[in-house]
């Protein structure tokens, strides 16, 4: 292999698993979120090479304030922790439609697949945002998906409808996070963005259809999410 | 490398010192304190994330911001250059060709983006020289994956250092294209899409030292350098 393919293997070896044969991958394990937010992203290295950024975000001008939770803006522990609330209910509404997807056991091939393991991660998801909201995590809300989550055409297209929507939703709400907990938050929007490309790739759609992802203000995300929530 | 195994480097037909490297270490240079005042609204429209306040729109740039966007400028002339030449050598066929096309344009974007909000203070285009793996379906996809993996974890390292409100959305935006591209590529290649339920970041150091390693970068300014060539007149 070329040079750059060995030194690739080095940080990323264990992001590699091989398909089996007959083109289904193999489940691997997934990982669990490692320790609390705060504990995260307390790690110093974070802030290499960087001033005062802090400061800087404290007052700043916002662009796109309108796409906020929070009235406030600028970063603050409290608007990080409405935001992280948000995504915490997200979070819990997807883990519980890939669980009701697999209890309804229509599901088959790579279908069956993306819905363990993109579930699985989406728990690993749930169990993190919980434990940096401590006890303001509260508890779940109950979901019926109905048979949004059983039918396979339909799991699909709901799939794509709340990956799609729960980044567009961690999208706009990143840019009002404190750079401690955006470090953090970052590195589980990059995972539903994976997790909505392959969605789209499982209903025959171009996993990228653009070149940025457009943000998505919560009012709107409510009408996808809201139909899913038992009051 | 014309005419020899399209997999096999001589590390000696290439700039072992690392132009990509020097690149990135220029680009403090290209600071140009104040210019950014009348582009951030074009910029950001650009990247299309954000709605930008007039308040925001004369805000005075961070030094460390320029640097960034230079930084994320060079990873996107590398993958912008990797899949347009993917498309004109025309190897791929089916899927993998509809990929190098539809990624091709979203990271000429992103670079035509760039360009225009970091306006003078861009960094110029390197040459580049993929040695085969553009005209090598296997070694096209193994490289599409190492490319797009590594810049979902540099923009990651990259977006809370980011100062400006409105370029941050912008990075963000594109942050997730990128983890978009990985998974369509992964799904290609025989790869979970979204292996892992938390994809770490990687330091600006590791993601030079990774590119440098492929050799892939040949020339950081073409027509400098070969003006630079001292002339033999006998």
């Amino acid at each position: 292999m070329i040079h750059f393919w060995v030194d690739y293997v080095g940080p990323f070896s264990d992001r590699r698993p091989k398909l089996a044969k007959g083109g289904v991958p193999r489940i691997e394990s997934v990982d669990e979120g490692r320790g609390a937010l705060v504990a995260r992203v307390s790690r110093a290295r974070l802030f290499k090479g960087s001033v005062a950024v802090v400061g800087a975000l404290a007052g700043a001008a916002v662009g796109g304030a309108e796409l906020a939770a929070s009235a406030a803006s600028g970063g603050s522990a409290a608007t990080d922790r409405e935001i992280l609330t948000y995504g915490l209910l997200i979070e819990r509404l997807q883990a519980a439609f890939y669980a009701a997807a697999l209890a309804g056991g229509q599901l088959t091939g790579e279908a069956r697949q993306f819905a363990q393991v993109v579930g699985a991660e989406e728990r690993a998801h749930v169990k993190y945002l919980s434990a940096a909201l401590g006890a303001s995590a509260g508890a779940s809300p109950h979901f019926n998906f109905g048979d949004s989550a059983t039918d396979p055409a339909k799991f699909i297209a709901t799939a794509i409808s709340l990956e799609e929507t729960g980044l567009g939703v961690y999208n706009g709400q990143a840019v009002s996070l404190t750079p401690k907990t955006l470090a953090a938050a970052a590195r589980i929007v990059s995972v539903e963005a994976r997790h909505a490309a392959w969605a789209r790739a499982l209903a025959g759609k171009d996993p990228a259809p653009v070149a940025v992802d457009v943000p998505i203000p919560v009012a709107q995300a409510k009408q996808t999410f809201e139909p899913f929530i038992v009051q | 490398m014309p005419g020899s195994d399209p997999l096999f480097l001589k590390v000696d037909d290439f700039d072992v010192d690392g132009a990509v490297r020097e690149a990135f270490e220029r680009m403090p240079q290209h600071t140009r304190a104040g210019f950014l005042g009348r582009t951030v609204s074009a910029g950001a429209a650009a990247l299309g994330a954000v709605a930008v306040s007039p308040a925001l729109a004369s805000a005075k740039p961070y030094s460390s911001d320029i640097t960034i966007l230079n930084f994320a400028l060079s990873l996107e002339y590398l993958q912008a250059s990797f899949y347009t030449e993917a498309e004109q050598i025309g190897a791929l066929r089916g899927a993998l060709a509809h990929q190098a096309h539809v990624v091709g344009m979203h990271e000429r974007a992103h670079v035509k983006a760039f360009k225009q909000l970091l306006g003078p203070a861009a960094i110029k285009e390197p040459t580049f020289n993929f040695h085969g793996v553009t005209e090598n379906p296997d070694a096209f996809r193994s490289t599409a994956v190492a490319f797009e993996d590594l810049a979902t974890a540099a923009y990651k390292e990259q977006a809370p250092l980011i100062k400006s409100k409105s370029y941050l959305a912008g990075a963000l935006a594109i942050h997730s294209v990128e983890a978009r591209h990985a998974a369509w590529i992964r799904r290609l290649a025989g790869f979970l899409p979204a292996a892992h339920a938390f994809d770490d970041p990687l330091s600006d150091a590791k993601v030079v030292q990774i590119v440098n390693s492929t050799h892939f970068v040949t020339l950081k300014d073409p027509q400098t350098s070969m003006e630079a060539k001292p002339k033999f007149t006998g």
